[in-house]
């Protein structure tokens, strides 16, 4: 299973996906489109628990969290 | 949360007394129903962000974070060094090669204020994880 995560002010919303169901892929792709087009960045985990930055919609990534933009304090 | 929701009607001073016996119960006029609410929307809010930020912490950071309540994280960019306290405002600190803070960096999720921290904390810490570049850009030094 995949999961995508989104930070919003509940904490965050989960949502997941089997990569193996074309229409839970479809759905994954356009939630994944629509967050980076509203400014969100995409990242997910590398092994040594560091995080990377993530431009493309890979069904086959177990975990990828979405954050809102930055701005200055 | 019991103990939270009765210290918010201790404060608030509502309290409903059932009319014929000793029981006090949780007043239901609109205030104190949305207080409540909004604590427990609060609490599990927190509680969440705490949860997933330290599942995305590395175990060095992890270790770090239940030490000190701080983290260090390493710019993808410049490989600089920066310390993440506990915190959502004013608590990101460049390091020098000493470990030492030279100068602070005040960044944060847009709609940052309402976010929990630990979800703040996050943010900034795949932000110079992920795209040091951006995030520095972005922030405001202190």
């Amino acid at each position: 299973m995949g999961i995508q995560i989104v930070i919003d002010n509940s904490g965050d919303s989960r949502f997941e996906f089997d990569p193996t169901d074309e229409d839970a892929v479809a759905k994954a792709t356009e939630r994944f489109k629509e967050l980076t087009g509203l400014g969100y960045t995409a990242a997910e985990r590398t092994a040594s628990g560091r995080s990377r930055k993530v431009t493309e919609f890979d069904p086959t990534a177990t975990e990828v969290l979405f954050m809102p933009r930055l701005v200055g304090g | 949360m019991a103990m939270m929701v009765g210290t918010l009607h201790r404060l608030i001073g509502r309290r409903q007394v059932v009319c014929g016996s000793a029981q006090v119960q949780p007043c239901e006029c609109d205030t104190c129903v949305s207080i409540r609410a909004q604590a427990t929307h609060c609490l599990n809010a927190e509680t969440k962000s705490r949860i997933l930020l330290r599942e995305w912490l590395s175990p060095e950071q992890l270790a770090q974070y239940e030490e000190s309540a701080l983290f260090e994280v390493v710019g993808s960019k410049t490989g600089k060094r920066y310390r993440i306290h506990h915190g959502r405002l004013q608590n990101v600190y460049e390091l020098d090669e000493e470990g030492h803070p030279i100068r602070g960096w005040c960044f944060m999720p847009e709609g940052g204020l309402a976010l929990a921290m630990g979800d703040v904390m996050l943010a900034q810490k795949i932000a110079l994880e992920a795209d040091e570049e951006l995030a520095i850009t972005a922030a405001m030094p202190f």
